[in-house]
This record gives structure tokens, C-alpha cells and sequence, in this order.
């Protein structure tokens, strides 16, 4: 039964070879790459861009022998695993959080990955999963806004930009891509708010007040501790908020100084660290009887 | 999914655990009592493989009580979970080990301190403020670090519970329905409805 | 994933002047969940002699119990305390014992051993899980962090540093070192034995 509508069907991995192979048969003289100035990007006369897929049965298993860094340590490409992006809704806008671990096993690649990928002025993607796969498509997603604007002469809304990205990257199921992300903006035109969608390689689409993805998520959907409490998460938080007029970066927060001496002088801030450590130093659960004097 | 928690207060340990007993997909049970009184100042919570659980916690448990038949007084907490430990250490390299994580709570009532114990199935064992296990503690363990007080009252202190409690109903996808709960200070052992 | 990188956790030793340090991280975890920040992976054995256990939590445990049982046996029996050298050989032992089901641990000892003049020299050494001993002259190093230990041992020590240029240099580089590695870290602790005393101190590290 598979076989056949592995055959037959438009929209399985084998067709999506078939295509790209007969694509890549007639692109034969002149590779994309040639014209080096669409940078990678494909043929954008074409709407998308193609890839040179390998010539077997199950692409996404021939692929896991090179990403799965579980089972081979020496592979080839790193998947980025670990991370804690976050992101809400509220009157004001929206507030994006993010971590900037980079693991590689159990060592920590980098401390300064930016994993908030600013696609235009006034929208912003998280980047959770392949890190590569979340920094091409969501370019690719930046490139086709602009030139939304340009023939509609309108900024696309955050609800359309996102169904294009899940779109692009529902086309790949099945093939490996892997990407958590959210998308964040505030819609300028029609109903002027703020909004925030989360967009996966599985092709989930959803609208939501609230979203945390990545490893230390669990974490994050409760409070500040998950570059506390999650191995794969740490070192900054990075830190945007989107208002009417586009997003502004706020800031970039060391976790640990967070966690001994928190953000400072702030409104609504503890005054102290947010470390549990911290904030109970000095405070004891013995229950000793008074004293009899 | 089974889920236990457990933090201490001033004076008192608070001791929570789901009460569904599951095998593969089905319910066989909602009011499984999966927390033990090892002593009159000692709970035990377990959760883990179906079967081992329960053989554990009796034979636990039984121990727990000759040594107060025989001494006339009882185990201390922290004696009782470094004896409890290495039974689960030494279960580990025999040729059935059991599978059984626990969460050991008691009052010393000689230096009149509560005292929690974090276990898992290999025996690794650490004295926490707060601790968990199953799924849940990967929401719990944060919201915790965030709200949790060692001189907090009993009544504050079941209210950061409830917390924890909705916060893992609202996030986790197969959520125990009901817990039981279980506290033990310095008057003893006794269990509340939350 | 290994079953020595369940906990995490990291141990150095180093040689000074008249003087040996030894140091560890704080943190438990459960795999990628952290569960505690306090969990003491050095013990002392005598006033001379301290065993850093990092590895399978279980057996740190187990083993730390194990150790005090057969040195507190020792000194009743002998009548003295015991020395490094001969407790080196006992951890190795303890540890062949169990050659086809091993102890998940890599002991690291530092201590002061009695000269014949009556001085004391310093002494280092680590085994693997199955007891091969290491008599090192410079540095060891175990634990989940421990190809970054060495990176960044390697280039801070120097011969001969005293007590208080030994405790910066070893804890310069365990800090430095468990900030690249995901399951070491959540503060420090280090000792610092002396012929006349022991320094003992514990680190604010990062805790993420």
C-alpha cells in the first residue's frame, strides 16, 4: 500500500526526489550556485528553491546517519539539541526570551549563539532544532515578506508569514528538517495586534498567548530557572520586545549574574538574585521550641 | 504518567503523590495509596515499576519497624533513607533489581528539623529542600526554585503544592487526576485533603 | 549516553610547593535535569589524605561508605593512620574487586606523605574504574569535564607554586573548565592540604 502511494502520490518524500531530480536534470548546465548572486536562495523566478537530494529509498533515515549525534558522536552535522526559547503575548506587545547555549555532546560549543533570527523590522523568529535549517528558511521566509510588500504594498501579516514558513517546511516532511520556531510580530494592518505563532518541521501551525520550545522549555513555561536547571541551556538570555512600531532588542542578560544578583534596578524586579540559593539564604525549615527563660 | 512531589516547610514535610495505578493504556485504579508510613515521624513516596513498587515499600517498611520493635525507639530520617539507599544500591547489581524511585520525608524530633530525601532506582540519593519525580518534575523542579519558602507555613506551603499540582495538569499531556497527600511534623504523620 | 555522564560532575588534583589542592564541582543532576547544588563529590580520609569520587552518584555513595569501613579497619587493626600511598593502593584494590561489574567511579586522591626525615611530600594519583593506577607528578583529572580539565591544566600549571598560587591555579581551571562542559558545574569547592593545615573553600560558579 505504501509503495503505491509512494508511486502515486504528489506530496510523499519519493515524488519530491522524482521532482527534484527531474529538476536538477534540466538545471543541469547551470546550477543555482552559478549564478551566485541569489546566494544559495534558488531561483526565486521559480517561487522555490530545489535541493540536490540523495538518490535513495528514505532520505530521512540516510540522513539520520549523519545528524544523529545520540547514536554517533563523530557525525557530520550537528543538530543544536539543547535550547530554551520563549515568547507571550501581553497589552504591550510581545516579549521574546532566548538562551544562547550551543552544545555539542556534553561540551558547550559557544555561550553566544543568537538564536533570535530578526526577519525584518517587525517580525521576529525563534530558533530551536537544526540551527541551520531554522537560519535558511527563516532568510528564505524574510526574502518572500519583502517581496509581499513590494506587489501587495502592504506588510504581510505575522498569521500569513507564518503559514508560509509552515508551508515551505510541510513540503520537506519526511525528509529531516527539523526546526521549532516561533514567529512574532505585530500585525500593522487588519486587526492590529500583537501575535505570536509556533511553527514546526512536523508542519504544526499553532496561534497562540504563549509558547516555550526547546529542552528547557518545561522549565521556562514556569518561571526563570531553565537556564538554571537545564543542562543544555545557559550562559545569556537574549532579550526583544515588539511594540507597534517594530521590535526593539532590550538587552543581553548573563544568566549567572541573574541568578546572584538579578537584573538590577528595575521595576517590578526582586532586588536581589533570582537564584533559589539566594533568595532563601539565611532561611531555615527547623522548628525548634522556644527557649524556656 | 506517575508523578510524586514533596517539599519541606518550617517544621513539616509535605509528601504528594498521584493516585492512578496504570497498566500499558488502562486505568486500573484512582485511589492507589502510593505513600507508606515507615515510622511515626517517616513517609515514603514510590512510583516506578509496577510490582517492585509495592515489594519495595513492604520490605521497607517492615525493616523500618523491627528496627523500632527491637530499639524500642525509631530510625532516624536521615539513618532510615542512608539505609533505604543502600538497599536500592545493593538491589542494583543483584540479578532483579528493583526499579523504584522515592522521596523520603521525616522530622527529627531530636534536633526538631524536617528533612527530605531524593532517591532514584540506581540509589543516588541527595537531601533537598524540594524534590519530585516522574515528568512532573520538570515543571515542579522550576516553579519551585521560583516560589518555594523553607519557613513558609503548613497553609502557605500546601497552597505552593496546589501550584505545582495545576501547573503539571495544565502543561502535561497524560495527567494524573487525583493525589494524596501527606504530612509529617513534629505531632506526626497524618493526611489532608487539598 | 554513558552511564558516567548520568550525574555529571568533575575532579581535579594538583601539585604545589610542600602542598597539595584538590577540587570538585557541586552539581547532581539527572542527566539534563540539575537536582541538587550541594553534592560533596571529595571526601577527607585522614587530616592528609582526601578521595574525590566523581561518576555514577550511586556509587560515589556506596563507595564513599566502603572507603571509610576499610580505612577505620586498617587503623585499628595497624594502629596508625594510613598513609597515601598505601590508601591508593587500597582504593585500587576495593575497585579490581569488582573488575566484571564495576563501580561507575574514577577516584582522584591528593595527600601529604610522611618523608623519613620527618617532612612531608605531596602526593597525587587517580585510577580508572577498574583500579589502574596513575601516580601523577603534575596534575589528574576525571569526571565528565575532564578533556577540558586537561586542556586548561595544562596550560596554568607550573611547578612549585605555594599554597595560595596553588588554590588560584587549580581554581581557575576547574571553573574555566566546567564552563564548557553541560553536565559539571553549579559552584565549586577546593581544598588545599598543607603540613599544618587544610584550606577548604567553596566557589561561587556559574549555575547554568
Amino acid at each position: 500500500m505504501n509503495s503505491l502511494v509512494d508511486r502515486f502520490s504528489t506530496t510523499s518524500a519519493q515524488s519530491e526526489i522524482r521532482r527534484a531530480q527531474a529538476l536538477a536534470a534540466d538545471d543541469e548546465e547551470f546550477s543555482d550556485a552559478a549564478w551566485g548572486s541569489e546566494a544559495g536562495f534558488g531561483s526565486l523566478a521559480k517561487g522555490v528553491p530545489t535541493f540536490s537530494v540523495p538518490s535513495i529509498a528514505d532520505p530521512s533515515a540516510f540522513l539520520r546517519l549523519h545528524t544523529d549525534d545520540h547514536a554517533d558522536p563523530n557525525c557530520r552535522i550537528k543538530i543544536q539539541h539543547g535550547t530554551t526559547t520563549l515568547a507571550f503575548r501581553f497589552k504591550g506587545g510581545v516579549i521574546v526570551a532566548v538562551d544562547s547555549r550551543a552544545t555539542a555532546g556534553s561540551y558547550i560549543a559557544s555561550g553566544t549563539v543568537k538564536k533570535v533570527i530578526e526577519i525584518n523590522p517587525y517580525l521576529l523568529g525563534t530558533m530551536a532544532g537544526g540551527a541551520a535549517d531554522c537560519q535558511y528558511w527563516e532568510t528564505y521566509l524574510g526574502i518572500h515578506c519583502r517581496l509581499h510588500e513590494l506587489r501587495n504594498r502592504e506588510r504581510i501579516s505575522v498569521s500569513a508569514a507564518s503559514k508560509y514558513l509552515s508551508n515551505l517546511v510541510y513540503g520537506y516532511k519526511g525528509m529531516g528538517l527539523s526546526m521549532g520556531t516561533m514567529i512574532c510580530g505585530w500585525d500593522k494592518t487588519r486587526c492590529r495586534v500583537p501575535a505570536v505563532f509556533y511553527v514546526d518541521s512536523d508542519g504544526t501551525r499553532l496561534k497562540g498567548d504563549l509558547f516555550s520550545v526547546g529542552s528547557g522549555s518545561t522549565h521556562a513555561y514556569v518561571s526563570t530557572a531553565a537556564g538554571h536547571r537545564d543542562a543544555f541551556s545557559g550562559n545569556t538570555c537574549n532579550l526583544y520586545h515588539i511594540k507597534e512600531d517594530g521590535w526593539h532588542f532590550i538587552g543581553n542578560y548573563d544568566i549567572s549574574k541573574m541568578h546572584y544578583d538579578g537584573p538590577g534596578d528595575v521595576p517590578g524586579g526582586p532586588g536581589k538574585g533570582y537564584g533559589y540559593d539566594i533568595r532563601v539564604e539565611g532561611r531555615s525549615s527547623a522548628n525548634p521550641p522556644p527557649v524556656a527563660t | 504518567m506517575e508523578t510524586s512531589f514533596a517539599i519541606t516547610g518550617k517544621g513539616y514535610v509535605i509528601v504528594a503523590a498521584d493516585t492512578t495505578s496504570a497498566r500499558s493504556i488502562i486505568k486500573m485504579k484512582s485511589d492507589e495509596d502510593k505513600i507508606k508510613t515507615l515510622s511515626p515521624h517517616l513517609l515514603m513516596a514510590y512510583s516506578g515499576e509496577p510490582g517492585d513498587t509495592v515489594q519495595f515499600a513492604e520490605y521497607v517498611e517492615r525493616n523500618i519497624r523491627l528496627y523500632h520493635i527491637r530499639n524500642l525507639y525509631a530510625l532516624r530520617p536521615s539513618a532510615s533513607a542512608a539505609w533505604i539507599r543502600r538497599a536500592l544500591a545493593t538491589s542494583l547489581r543483584s540479578r532483579k533489581p528493583y526499579s523504584v524511585n522515592l522521596l523520603v520525608g521525616g522530622y527529627d524530633t531530636s534536633e526538631h528539623t524536617p528533612h527530605l530525601y531524593w532517591i532514584d532506582y540506581l540509589g543516588t540519593m541527595s537531601e533537598v529542600p524540594f524534590g519530585a519525580h516522574g515528568y512532573g518534575a520538570y515543571f515542579a523542579l522550576s516553579l519551585l526554585d521560583r516560589y518555594h519558602d523553607p519557613e513558609a507555613p503548613l497553609e502557605e506551603g500546601l497552597a505552593t503544592l496546589r501550584r505545582c499540582i495545576d501547573e503539571v495538569s495544565k502543561r502535561l499531556v497524560v495527567t494524573p487526576g487525583k493525589y494524596k497527600v501527606k504530612i509529617v511534623d513534629k505531632d506526626g504523620v497524618r493526611e489532608v485533603e487539598l | 549516553m554513558s552511564i558516567m555522564d548520568q550525574n555529571g560532575g568533575s575532579v581535579i588534583a594538583m601539585v604545589g610547593k610542600d602542598c597539595v589542592a584538590i577540587a570538585s564541582d557541586l552539581r547532581l543532576g539527572n542527566q539534563a535535569l540539575g537536582v541538587s547544588s550541594n553534592f560533596q563529590k571529595i571526601f577527607p580520609v585522614t587530616d592528609r589524605i582526601y578521595l574525590g569520587l566523581p561518576g555514577l552518584a550511586t556509587d560515589v555513595t556506596t563507595l564513599k561508605e566502603r572507603f571509610r569501613f576499610r580505612v577505620n579497619m586498617y587503623t585499628i587493626k595497624e594502629e596508625r593512620e594510613i598513609e597515601p600511598e598505601t590508601f591508593a593502593h587500597l582504593v585500587s584494590s576495593t575497585l579490581y574487586e569488582h573488575r566484571f561489574g564495576p563501580y561507575f567511579c574514577e577516584p582522584v586522591m591528593a595527600g601529604l606523605s610522611k618523608t623519613p626525615s620527618g617532612g612531608y611530600k605531596p602526593f597525587i594519583a587517580a585510577t580508572d574504574l577498574i583500579g589502574c593506577l596513575n601516580f601523577a607528578k603534575d596534575f589528574v583529572v576525571a569526571g565528565t569535564a575532564s578533556e577540558k580539565l586537561f586542556g586548561v591544566a595544562e596550560g596554568l600549571w607550573e611547578p612549585d607554586l605555594e599554597p595560595e598560587d596553588l588554590f588560584e591555579t587549580i581554581s581557575q581551571t576547574l571553573m574555566n573548565a566546567v564552563d564548557r562542559d553541560a553536565y559539571s558545574g553549579w559552584g565549586c569547592v577546593v581544598h588545599v592540604l598543607t603540613k599544618d593545615k587544610v584550606i577548604t573553600r567553596t566557589l561561587k560558579g556559574r549555575m547554568d
